[in-house]
């Protein structure tokens, strides 16, 4: 068996004229947590239904848990639990209904699926509301049915299509720290986003995907950091030290524009350096009224590798 | 000045009207696979109730016909109808279901004309199927004896019946939001218009069933529909054609106006 | 916690798993009754309906019975019990509009499980006309002289009618993934079971019915129903009808499964 529990060489998905994904190569570590980034329409969702055997790869191959997604789907679907977009839950059925159905569907006996559905239901706080129609849930509940509902078999693989799109603040922090202790657990997560936060908060390594293709691949920091140096922005409470503060601050970096009686420059070296700028700043007797660094964020690192920015893009679209 | 307020309140709700009526007709016209139906299956219960029960016109009490397709004209139409009508309830239903229509509420659409325009098109395109399948009849030899005036006046109580018929069905889909329980819906108005005058004359049925057939709003629009098209235009006959759809639209759509505040009030 | 339960067969039960979809359908019904009144209409409008309007017919010279109840009952035996199998369908458009589907197409079951679920609910939302049709027949002057063979080849046309239209009605649906598509498939079935023997003989259809009449598949299956109703049951008159379910079946059960595959590998 494979070391990668998610493997993708040259994955290929066109529909008619349009290529979704034009070759994507990947290879997820067990026990991480990989996010997958891009825009709506990047192509993120085409992989995820490749991945989870939802749809045919136009060419290239992937193996899914040591399985070939095309030559044997059912291995790949029985060690793999997926929560789509728009998680998809028959609104007439009650929580508890769906689960063991799903319990079902992936082989657990009919005992055996009751324990689980208890258990799941406790895990992502939904005992109470076993009994209710699903379709009076709320969003953060759906969603944590949805998650509870991808467990039912314990999957090697957890794949999580945009996990919380559309979850209000407190719904998608409790989404994260669930996804966090199945991640401890030791379930490989594979989950996209169209959010720059989650990918940093969550994701131990992540690729960005733009037009079909992934662009930049790489743990969050690491990424950040190769796009180049923390910005560091300097406010001097004496007008007069201002010349003199430029000068300093000159030697550390190239200066980049700020706003009026404000200073900035690109610290070479990183974060690293910044003791050195405040004691030398001190030396010269500069006064310093407030000082702040800056480190690039995926954005500047989405920025760099497409020539467009991604946060504010996609907030302006309702779903 | 309120009264030029009111005004220009009134022309930009009818002019949001048109325009939903407008998406209803082209959403509808885009979609052969919506219309179709609603002009196929009306000929083939024509073609075959024609094969099938011709010899029936010579039974004493059946009406003065030439053949058993000039005596099923109305029929056709109605079923017709009745077709797109569900259908107008189905796309609501869907657009329920989309998440359109609380984008629509949300909208600063006046509220009425969303209800307006859905229906509103499937009148408009009533009309042209009614006009339609006359062609077609003419076409297999079975003319509106009544001319011209009796075929615009069919065209008329087509689009109106429409309204009628419609508004059960918007009224099932403002209430489930559900397009599977709309679409159950259609089988219901068929039986409705299959006890009436609609397929076989009342004349030639007995017992209590007759009686109902007769009374039958379907039948009371059915019958001086049929005699415009078999005798030609007569006020008196267009008008109760006009009179009956105009009873069942009162009570459809007062029943889908409620179930409409009610969805209202809960989204 | 990780380890995927370890078995040796990687495909789930399939008994169970069509047992729990087709469950599935009849939670769905109980919790929205509304999706059933039809099926539960259909029958009573059918009975009392075609032998309200039509009974004048049988006064047409040459007409083989007085009773019009035991010539259109069995017609609307197969009418009704074919229309509810087409709900089957509904359910399926309903999972491939939200996405459901999603959810059976990647769990680790037998392709052909996402098919025989619905129809098993088929099969038991069909007992629903077929009971209604047969009790009331009785009134209305209905007889049986073919006894309990009779009365079981009628439910065996009434179900084969229901699975067959139910399967066609899931292969429409897959291909269109469209709620409409039921329409089609009511249109479809009403263009076979209409220019057949059911509401007249066929000596008194005229011209190209008379001839469709004669080759339409739907006549073999009414004439099998219908046969108990009028007199014995005979084989030459129950093999044809046989035969159309078993094809019919095998044809539209192949091509549901077909367009399943199209979905997804």
């Amino acid at each position: 068996m494979t070391s990668h529990p998610v493997e993708a060489t040259g994955l290929v998905r066109r529909f008619g004229d349009l290529t979704a994904v034009a070759g994507i190569d990947l290879a997820v570590e067990e026990g991480e947590i990989f996010g997958f980034l891009g825009p709506n329409g990047a192509g993120k969702s085409t992989t995820v239904r490749m991945l989870v055997t939802l749809l045919r790869p136009s060419g290239g191959s992937a193996r899914v848990a040591g399985h070939d997604i095309v030559k044997n789907p059912t291995a790949v679907r029985r060690a793999i639990g997926v929560a789509l977009q728009d998680a998809a839950i028959d609104p007439l059925m009650t929580g508890n209904e769906l689960l063991r159905l799903q319990a079902v569907l992936h082989g657990l006996g009919r005992k055996e699926s009751a324990t689980r559905t208890s258990d799941l239901l406790e895990r992502v706080g939904l005992t109470a509301a076993a009994d209710r129609r699903v379709g009076q849930y709320s969003g953060g509940m759906r969603r944590r049915l949805d998650l509870a509902l991808a467990l039912v078999h314990r999957p090697m693989v957890l794949f999580l299509d945009e996990p919380t799109t559309g979850l209000d603040p407190t719904s998608r922090l409790a989404v994260w720290e669930e996804v966090r202790i199945l991640n401890a657990e030791g379930t490989t997560v594979f989950l996209t986003t169209q959010y720059l936060e989650e990918a940093d908060q969550l994701a131990g390594r992540i690729a960005i995907i733009d037009d079909g293709r992934i662009v930049r691949e790489g743990d969050p920091r690491s990424l950040k950091e190769a796009v180049g140096d923390p910005t560091l922005r300097v406010e001097v409470s004496d007008a007069a030290m201002m010349e003199t503060a430029r000068a300093v601050l000159a030697t550390f970096g190239e200066e980049r524009p700020a706003r009026v009686g404000r200073l900035a420059i690109g610290l070479a070296g990183g974060a690293g350096r910044l003791a050195d700028v405040v004691r030398a700043l001190d030396d010269q007797g500069v006064p310093v009224a407030h000082i702040e660094l800056d480190s690039p964020s995926l954005d500047d690192v989405f920025a760099d590798a497409t020539g467009r920015r991604l946060e504010g893009a996609n907030s302006a679209q309702p779903e | 000045m309120t009264a030029t307020l009111a005004r220009a309140r009134w022309r930009v709700g009818v002019e949001q009207a048109g325009a939903l009526v407008t998406r209803s007709v082209v959403n509808t016209w885009r979609q052969p696979g919506s219309w179709i139906p609603s002009i196929v299956f009306p000929l083939m219960m024509a073609a075959v109730y024609s094969a099938q029960f011709e010899r029936a016109i010579d039974l004493p009490g059946f009406p003065d016909v030439d053949s058993f397709v000039q005596f099923i004209l109305p029929a056709s139409i109605l079923q017709g109808i009745s077709f797109n009508a569900g259908e107008a309830g189905t796309e609501l239903a869907l657009d329920i279901e989309s998440g359109f229509f609380d984008r629509l509420i949300a909208s600063p659409v006046a509220r009425q004309s969303i209800l307006i325009g859905r229906m509103g098109g499937g009148a408009v395109f009533s009309g042209g199927l009614a006009a339609a399948l006359m062609v077609v009849f003419a076409l297999v030899g079975a003319p509106i004896e009544g001319g011209i005036v009796s075929a615009v006046a069919i065209v008329l109580i087509a689009a109106w019946l429409s309204l009628a018929i419609g508004g059960f069905s918007i009224a099932v889909a403002l209430r489930t939001g559900s397009s599977e329980a709309t679409q159950s819906l259609f089988p219901l108005t068929f039986m409705m218009i299959f006890v009436s005058s609609a397929f076989f004359p009342t004349g030639l049925m007995s017992g209590w069933y007759q009686s109902v057939a007769e009374v039958n709003p379907f039948t009371l629009i059915v019958d001086p529909t049929r005699r415009l098209a078999l005798d030609g235009f007569s006020f008196a006959d267009f008008g109760r054609a006009l009179f009956w759809s105009g009873v069942v639209a009162s009570v459809s759509l007062s029943l889908a106006y409620r179930m409409y505040l009610g969805r209202l009030r809960r989204s | 916690m990780r380890s995927p339960t370890p078995r040796t067969d990687p495909v789930s039960a399939f008994g169970p798993t069509v047992f729990e979809i087709g469950r599935r359908s009849l939670i769905r019904i109980v919790r929205m009754p509304a999706i059933l009144v039809p099926t539960i209409v259909m029958p009573v409008f059918f009975v009392i309906g075609f032998t309200g309007s039509f009974e004048g017919v049988t006064r047409i010279e040459g007409f083989p019975t007085e009773d019009f109840i035991n010539w259109v009952g069995p017609y609307a035996l197969v009418q009704t019990a074919a229309f509810a199998g087409i709900g089957a369908a509904g359910t399926m458009a309903t999972d491939l509009d939200n996405g459901f589907i999603d959810r059976l197409l990647v769990a680790p079951i037998r392709r052909s499980a996402i098919i025989f679920g619905p129809l098993a609910y088929t099969a038991m939302r069909a007992l629903i006309p077929i009971t209604l049709v047969l009790l009331l027949s009785i009134p209305q002057g209905g007889s049986l002289p073919g006894g309990l063979l009779g009365l079981f080849i009628a439910v065996v046309g009434g179900m084969g009618g229901a699975l067959m239209l139910g399967s066609m009605g899931l292969a429409v649906v897959l291909r269109i993934g469209h709620i409409r598509a039921m329409a089609i498939v009511q249109i479809v079935a009403f263009a076979f079971l209409f220019p057949s023997i059911g509401q007249v003989p066929l000596p008194l259809l005229s011209g190209w019915l008379h001839t469709v009449a004669r080759f339409n598949p739907a006549t073999n299956l009414i004439r099998m129903t219908r046969q108990g109703f009028i007199g014995d049951v005979s084989w030459a008159e129950t093999w044809p009808g046989l035969l159309v379910i078993a094809i019919g079946l095998g044809v539209f059960t192949g091509w549901a499964r077909y367009e399943l595959d199209q979905r997804a590998p």
